[in-house]
């Protein structure tokens, strides 16, 4: 296995765009390739996150049509869907293909447009069972939220902490979807979505898109004056234990712990984190199933501001999927994006100081009362 | 389910062969129960049992994951009887076109040893809250875009049988 780096990264303001997916998929490979200061005709092959496009724009070949915009021609292109992890997934499909040797360029964009009239929950497809009888993301996470409550003591009030720490930090952030701060009381008095979850503890719909180059060392050396290694990557997929306890998820636990080896870290030597925060509980679950603290502690640890910006260990400075906003495809590569960021010293207003480990976690899709794919990367400033 | 969805029910024909107009319900899903639920039979949903590891799968299922033996399943009326694990009431349309506010959860069959995914009766959760006795009801609980009847199944509080 060879060392991959991120040699360059940029993506689009999320939020809702009246521009077509090519246009947005174009604006972040623009500024990815412009960022590592290379050539279309320097990247051997292309890799395109996408989940929602054949549903919502009745497209498919979005990575084909994007990186055509972008002048990339010619090379494999692979569209990749894995839920809310498909960017992560291209991401790592693209470092394998580094790591492995096939390649020493590659570039990785998300793309999504999700936006719909107000108050319209993502249609994810209708296809399954529990889909056709009532299943709603929200609703899923309402039962994680209850057992976790039920179990551990988490309290409303922590969970809403999750939507203000973010919604503060995506104020920060010029890329984010909402630039306002939040109070608790508003994120628990908005409308109810689905007990215990209101419309304020959930994700927005967005349009946006984000991109990636990667790069062996021999070619980061050349041309990466910013480089950072991608250090570490893992994808799981659920088990779908029919009688799992709701309060964790064991897909998580296993990526973090494969990631975290192949990068040579422990949880403590993390600096700063990117979790899918679509529902305030996630995050809250995301920090156990890290390891930033030990199971049932996920409330606490927000209510002790560790992971606030000035904390010990900073998560979703970016604003999160909560703030920043959730193009489901884009959604990974934009956190390997923050994150590439925060380790150049260049996230301006919401940087992390001395940052040099980094890790992003993002899983999606529902499978039985399991998830379907959850990736963990980490990143390191050597 | 809310009120508005048993006046549907009332209204409806109990069953129409497919002819010139169609059909005027449709299952959400096929294999998953017997309707019209044969007189004298009580409602219920069909998994499938392991005989080799004696594991319940529900929906149906060609093969045991852990087993990995063909032909080794065989068909399992479940039991009628379950008691919640968890609930929720939705305040969003379901992207499968159920309107709020509507309440399902998970279901546990302490004799088949399974949990269910399901809606429940009702939109009270204060009836519906962990660890209530439920029982199965098989019936329509949303209408398609053709004007059918989705036929489904939901859970209600043991309790409210009379009411």
């Amino acid at each position: 296995m060879r060392n991959v780096f991120v040699i360059g990264v940029g993506m689009t303001v999320f939020g809702k765009h009246e521009r077509s997916l090519r246009s947005l998929g174009y604006e972040a490979c623009l500024n990815a390739l412009k960022d590592a200061g290379v050539k279309p005709a320097d990247i051997e092959a292309g890799y395109c996150g996408n989940c929602l496009a054949p549903a919502l724009q009745g497209e498919t070949g979005v990575g084909q049509h994007v990186f055509w915009e972008a002048g990339i021609k010619g090379i494999p292109i692979i569209n990749v869907e894995n839920a809310c992890a498909s960017g992560s997934t291209a991401v790592r499909e693209a470092w394998m293909a580094i790591s492995g040797g096939f390649y020493d360029m590659a570039i990785v964009v998300g793309v999504e447009k999700t936006v719909m009239p107000k108050g319209t929950p993502l249609n994810v497809g209708t296809g399954e069972l529990e889909a056709k009888l009532g299943e709603v993301f929200p609703g899923y996470f309402a039962f994680v939220a209850q057992k976790h409550m039920e179990k551990y003591g988490t309290t409303r009030e922590q969970l809403a902490k999750v939507s203000v720490k973010n919604h503060e930090n995506g104020a920060l952030n010029p890329y984010a979807q909402f630039n306002k701060p939040l109070t608790v009381e508003q994120v628990l008095n908005s409308a109810m979505i689905a007990e215990p979850l209101t419309l304020l503890s959930c994700c927005p719909n967005s349009d946006g898109a984000a991109a990636i180059i990667l790069a062996s060392a021999e070619k980061a050396k050349k041309v990466g004056k910013k480089s950072v290694r991608l250090a570490g990557s893992a994808l799981t997929s659920g088990t779908y234990e029919n009688q799992k306890d709701f309060t964790g998820w064991e897909m998580e636990q296993r990526a973090a712990k494969q990631a975290y080896e192949m990068a040579s870290i422990d949880p403590k030597d993390i600096n700063v984190v990117e979790v899918h925060d679509a529902f305030t509980i996630c995050e809250i679950v995301h920090y156990e199933g890290l390891g930033l603290c030990s199971a049932g502690e996920g409330g606490r640890f927000i209510d002790e501001g560790h992971s606030w910006l000035g904390g010990k260990v900073p998560v979703c400075p970016s604003g999160g999927l909560l703030a920043k906003g959730h193009p489901v495809g884009a959604s990974g590569v934009a956190q390997i994006v923050e994150l590439a960021w925060q380790l150049r010293g260049e996230a301006g207003k919401r940087q992390v100081p001395k940052a040099r480990v980094a890790v992003a976690q993002i899983m999606g899709g529902a499978k039985g009362s399991d998830t379907r794919a959850c990736t963990v990367h980490v990143m390191i400033k050597d | 389910m809310s009120d508005s969805s048993k006046e549907e029910v009332r209204i409806t024909p109990t069953y129409t062969p497919i002819g010139i107009n169609g059909v005027s319900w449709v299952m959400v899903e096929a294999n998953l129960f017997e309707y019209p639920v044969p007189k004298g039979k009580k409602p219920a949903l069909f998994g499938s049992l392991c005989t080799k590891c004696d594991r319940v799968f529900f929906p149906q299922r060609e093969l045991c994951p852990d087993c990995f033996e063909e032909g080794g399943m065989v068909m399992k009326r479940l039991d009628s009887k379950g008691v919640i694990y968890a609930s929720t009431l939705v305040q969003i349309p379901s992207p499968a076109g159920i309107k709020p506010p509507y309440a399902y959860g998970y279901v546990d069959i302490p004799v088949d040893k399974i949990r269910i995914h399901a809606l429940f009766d009702g939109t009270d959760l204060a009836t519906l809250a962990p660890g209530t006795e439920v029982e199965l009801v098989i019936g329509p609980f949303a209408v398609n875009k053709q004007g059918q009847n989705i036929i489904g199944y939901k859970y209600r509080p043991v309790q409210s049988r009379r009411v």
